[in-house]
């Protein structure tokens, strides 16, 4: 187990550092100088222009750019953003805040709403609420968020006046962003929820426990309910790393002031700073959480042998 | 410039140019003096800084302007108002200025306002540590390449006689220099404003204006300025501004909720809401209007074919319908223009100086193409900004060009740096979209930035670095800018400025205007009077009181 | 990536692991079944029957376009803006006049190229790297699982933004860019389906028999695998589209000139509350053709691999 923790801690390193590479690579390559402007139609004046490329080292060769991204990532240092000349990690930390909420909320109406209904679906089988939602869930697939998006939008922000489209940092302004990342997670536990419980209500182990007479609550609790959810929370985990680097999309739709509305607004400005800092983050999360799924994995399903 | 700025383009509104004839809005006639008091809020966009070292573009100078008061301000139709700036002597060669301050008037934490604090202010602007953004309207002052290059420490061309007095000497004569000061990067700052580096003093300046910062800014969130009772000048009405920072991707339209709500007394809207804005909140005075001080335009590259001779743009020029487009796509709410100086100069404002901008000719167009080379078939290449709104009409344009010119209109859509990168190379053709907003009310901050073969500035590998992208190259031109700069009499020199327009803009067609920079604003005049849009587009929060 | 990522990994959710779930740890899933008995299944399916009928609909009227279109999807005319929808303009016309329906048509034919050449691509470098890996085993398998796994993490919008800058807008482009962050599914699915199939019986059994490896990796191996991969591709199929509509919506797809639906929603937003047909219209068009692709891909999943229903 030991050994396994480490040569995949060892995976992530390797990851993180492709990652990372190719992305510098790409910002390199991009036409334009990234301190050639600010938004404006007017050029910096190129004193200024100078100025700032030394001070960022944008002259230097990309090696060596790289070479002190990493250095300086060792100290937690993620550099200066190149608009407002504010440490990038002063710049992201309110907005890394707002996105954490964001993601947490959308993974509690992920757990409610997709394990419900798969458990429903499931004890259920073939009856109409069971149909129902199999033909939802599917259906929610098919919505991409800015559909969903839009459409929340308009019903309960334009028609219903029920939610400010200001996030005025209240409950009420986290409901319709979170819903909307919701529901195709949520969708997807339903079915992944439905599916597992289906096979393991086949299992022989629980018709043994049905068997010997162990009282249906017990058997759905103990047997039933601890083994089906072992995939969930698989999904769910690494469902939350990427929820956590940023929903670009949903973001947009609310402004919400989160890292993936700060990565979209980067990219539009070549603030390069922006954009590592968001990217690395969310890689970082991302591989770190699925490392954290298998080893649930392995606590969870005792079967499983991590090697 | 804060014509189009950062914070606008991403917006999504669409920025389209013109000047102040100042009109709509406020009810101003009867009890202007209002009640005192009262809070007045708006939403802005994220500046890039508040400080006046570096703030730039119109958030930035909305506060900047309120936290100081330099030599002049603007009016919201370009005129001059001093305000420190008691008197003034301008050399007969027009290199050397000499500004009485008016003694007495104190920052907020005590420290007097004398010459010092401007030459403290001005040198931390240009000083090569700041690597500010606002630098170059100094660059005509003595010492400043020394200064801004690291050379030299103290900024040469400035000196205190006495306390009260500043003696600025350029290095070519200016008889224009005061007007540039009034754009914020030339006031006074305290001792204790340290270097531009100083974060404490960047996030909440202390100055010498109608207010003063409460706390300190809240990034991305909030801004919050309470009156000077301290204040040198006329006291603001207002107790406080309460100012929200709004996400940059849809400031207009969170503004224009936030108003609609009753969150915010005065807002700007995204453009396809306008219209109906207009109809709803026009009945009510709460609808702001003006034509400031900026442009739109489509920069042509003048170096290389196709448009490389007059007839060519000649022809683009002509074979737009500007009408059509202000109609159709803009609903109504953007006007043509037919002239590069906006009208708000209203001295040196030429209605109708560019020939082939008045009005659609087909007939015209073709001719113009056939004398300038641009056969049917010709591929031009039309390039603009993602992410500021110009998708729908650049289309509309293109368009156009294809119906009437039989051009190959290749649309070249691409984020602000790469466009910009693009411009500037050497050897780019065809068209591009631009704005240009005026930093002071000066003809010279449109025709010297955009015309002068001095703009150009070329690096070794011939990439344009100053704003003259489509590199027009007249000598003739700029002899006629350089010989206004040197006229004392301003009637003479506006003939000279307008000369030089007619040249450049009509006879060469180095530049094919399109619309006016109009503004629209939804202002609370129910709650408050007196609300007005001022030169940098800003409400004028000094003001402005309760009723 | 979050939106994206989502709903193009998910078609693993039951014949594959989730995504992520380390190579390791994955049970064995693709089985033999009969070709004839698969689309016996899937026709049985109702779900799957209206998924292939919306199929169907979209690439005939991607075909027919010119046919059906009243209009020419590129025809402005400024005097006739932001028309409600009416007799001239069956679903209105946009702020440049043009007729939206028509638009909403030809907007099919980038759908349908984009989709398919992007996910084709993608199957392509993911089936290559995964047979190899699952083939060598070892260092090879390690490098290239290492590869996939940083091209995995990626999130899928912004590499593709960043792609597409590098390489200009346009339809390319925008297939590259998917094609490069969505191929590292498909060769961790077909690489596990590999490892897995290796000890079953029929290989032993083939091994057994004196085939020697390679012979059995091709005639046994990837045919068996390929199933799990075909039922992904079919879903990713409308995983793709969604993310070219969203890399339009955000303003980096092909030249909002194209008849795109993606364009066609972001040149709508400001609109919302004002003229809302302008991106109702286009909405239902991308819903029912994402429906289409994943009633397929779910149908096909199901067909092969039934014990789950």
């Amino acid at each position: 187990m030991g050994r396994y923790v480490i040569r995949r801690l060892g995976q992530m390193v390797v990851v993180l550092f492709g990652a990372t590479v190719i992305l510098f690579c790409c910002l390199f390559v991009l036409p334009g100088d990234p301190v050639g402007s600010l938004g404006g139609d007017k050029a910096r004046d190129p004193a200024v222009v100078e100025q700032l490329r030394e001070r960022y080292g944008l002259n230097d060769p990309l090696p060596v750019q790289y070479g002190n991204f990493v250095k300086n990532l060792a100290q937690g240092d993620l550099g200066e953003d190149y608009t407002q000349r504010r440490p990038v990690t002063e710049v992201l930390g309110p907005k890394l805040v707002n996105t954490a909420q964001l993601a947490l909320a959308a993974i509690v109406l992920d757990i409610a709403i997709g394990l419900l209904a798969g458990l429903i679906a499931a004890l259920f089988r073939y009856s109409f609420w069971d149909v129902l939602i199999t033909l939802l869930t599917t259906m929610a697939v098919g919505f991409p968020s800015f559909v969903i998006g839009m459409v929340l939008q308009k019903v309960f922000v334009i028609q219903l006046e029920w939610v400010p489209l200001i996030s005025d940092g209240t409950m009420k302004s986290l409901i319709l962003p979170a819903f909307t990342l919701a529901i195709l997670d949520a969708a997807l536990v339903a079915r992944l929820m439905r599916g597992t419980m289906l096979e393991v209500l086949r299992a022989d182990y629980v018709k043994t426990a049905v068997a010997k007479g162990l009282p249906r609550r017990t058997v759905l609790l103990k047997h039933v309910m601890r083994n089906s959810i072992i995939p969930v929370v698989t999904y769910l985990g690494i469902s939350f790393g990427s929820l956590l680097g940023g929903a670009l999309i949903t973001e947009a739709i609310f402004n919400w002031d989160g890292i993936g509305l700060a990565l979209v607004q980067a990219v539009q400005q070549q603030n390069n700073p922006i954009i590592i800092g968001v990217v690395s983050f969310g890689v970082g999360v991302f591989v770190l959480l699925n490392l954290i799924v298998d080893l649930l994995y392995a606590v969870l399903d005792p079967r499983i042998r991590l090697a | 410039m804060r014509g189009a700025t950062s914070a606008k383009w991403v917006v999504g509104a669409v920025i389209v140019a013109m000047a102040a004839t100042a009109c709509g809005g406020g009810d101003d006639s009867k009890d202007s003096a209002g009640k005192g008091g009262g809070t007045f809020r708006l939403g802005i966009t994220e500046p890039t800084a508040i400080d006046p070292y570096n703030a730039q573009e119109s958030e930035g100078a909305l506060v900047a302007h309120n936290l100081f008061t330099g030599l002049y301000s603007a009016t919201p139709d370009g005129k001059l108002k001093p305000e420190l700036a008691e008197a003034v002597q301008t050399s007969d060669d027009g290199k050397t200025w000499t500004f009485k301050i008016k003694s007495g008037t104190k920052f907020s934490n005590g420290e007097v306002v004398d010459a010092e604090a401007f030459i403290r202010g001005w040198t931390r602007v240009v000083a090569k540590e700041s690597a500010s953004d606002v630098a170059y309207p100094f660059d005509g002052i003595n010492g400043y390449k020394e200064l801004n290059g690291g050379t030299a420490t103290p900024f040469a061309g400035l000196s205190a006689p006495d306390a009260n007095t500043l003696k600025v000497e350029l290095s070519a004569a200016d008889f224009e220099f005061d007007k540039k000061t009034v754009h914020q990067a030339f006031s006074p700052v305290p001792k204790a404003a340290g270097p531009a580096s100083n974060k404490a003093y960047n996030d909440a300046p202390i100055g010498n204006g109608p207010f003063k910062m409460e706390g300190s800014w809240q990034h991305n969130k909030s801004i919050t300025l309470v009156r000077n009772d301290d204040y040198g000048f006329e006291k603001a009405k207002l107790d406080k501004v309460e100012i929200s920072i709004l996400n940059a991707a849809n400031g207009a339209t969170l503004e224009y909720q936030g108003f609609q709500s009753g969150q915010f007394d005065w807002a700007r809207m995204p453009t396809p809401q306008q219209s109906v804005a207009k109809a709803k909140y026009e009945p009510k005075k709460q609808w702001v209007e003006a034509d400031t001080s900026g442009i739109n335009y489509l920069v042509a590259f003048n170096e290389t074919a196709p448009l490389n001779n007059p007839d060519a743009r000649k022809a683009i020029s002509y074979a737009i319908d500007r009408d059509a487009i202000a109609k159709g796509v803009f609903q109504g709410l953007q006007k043509p223009a037919t002239s590069i100086l906006p009208p708000s100069f209203a001295d040196t404002y030429q209605d109708g100086v560019c020939t082939s901008c008045v009005k659609q000719d087909k007939d015209k167009a073709k001719e113009y193409a056939a004398k300038g080379g641009l056969k049917p078939g010709t591929v031009l290449d039309f390039g603009y900004n993602t992410g500021g709104g110009h998708e729908e009409w650049v289309q509309a344009v293109a368009q156009q060009l294809k119906d009437v010119l039989g051009l190959e209109v290749k649309l070249n859509g691409k984020p602000f740096k790469e466009a910009l990168a693009q411009q500037q190379t050497k050897g780019t053709s065809g068209l591009w979209r631009s704005a240009w907003g005026a930093d002071y009310p000066t003809p010279d901050n449109f025709l010297f930035p955009l015309l002068d073969s001095g703009s150009i500035n070329p690096d070794e590998s011939g990439k344009a670095l100053g704003d003259n992208r489509g590199r027009y190259n007249n000598p003739k031109f700029d002899e006629l800018i350089t010989q206004a700069r040197g006229t004392k009499d301003p009637a003479a020199r506006a003939k000279l400025y307008q000369e030089a327009e007619k040249l450049a803009v009509d006879t060469e067609q180095a530049v094919i205007p399109l619309w006016k920079r109009t503004q629209y604003r939804l202002a609370a005049t129910d709650k408050f009077t007196n609300v007005k849009m001022d030169f940098f587009e800003d409400p004028n929060l000094a003001e402005i009181a309760a009723k | 990536m979050t939106e994206l990522t989502k709903s193009t990994s998910v078609a693993g959710d039951a014949t594959a692991p989730a995504k992520g779930a380390n190579a390791e740890a994955e049970p064995a899933i693709a089985r033999v079944t009969q070709w004839g008995e698969i689309r016996h299944r899937f026709l049985a399916n109702k779900l799957a029957v209206v998924g292939l009928g919306l199929v169907l609909l979209l690439f005939l009227t991607a075909l027919f376009a010119p046919l059906l279109a009243p209009h020419d999807p590129y025809a402005q005319d400024l005097t006739n803006t932001l028309q409600d929808p009416g007799s001239g303009h069956l679903l209105g016309t946009d702020a440049l006049g043009r007729d939206q329906l028509s638009r909403i048509i030809y907007g099919t034919r980038i759908a349908v190229v984009i989709g398919l050449a992007s996910i084709f691509l993608a199957c392509l470098i993911g089936i290559v790297i995964g047979a190899l890996a699952g083939y060598f085993g070892r260092a090879t398998d390690s490098v290239l699982m290492r590869i996939a796994d940083v091209f995995f993490a990626f999130p899928l919008l912004i590499g593709a933004i960043v792609i597409i800058i590098v390489m200009g807008r346009g339809i390319m482009p925008v297939i590259i860019s998917l094609a490069i962050f969505s191929w590292p599914t498909v060769s961790r699915l077909l690489r596990s389906s590999i490892l897995s199939v290796r000890e079953a019986d029929y290989v032993l059994a083939a091994r057994a028999l004196g085939a020697d490896t390679r012979r059995i990796i091709v005639r046994h191996i990837i045919p068996n695998s390929i199933a799990a991969v075909m039922a992904y591709a079919a879903f990713s199929v409308g995983g793709a589209i969604v993310a070219e509509a969203s890399l339009s919506f955000l303003g980096v797809g092909v030249s909002p000139e194209v008849p795109e639906w993606g364009n066609m929603l972001a040149a709508a937003k400001d609109f919302m509350g004002v003229k809302d047909f302008l991106w109702t219209y286009p909405s239902i068009a991308i819903v029912l053709t994402v429906l289409g692709f994943v009633f397929v891909g779910d149908g096909l999943r199901d067909a092969l691999d039934p014990k789950l229903r």
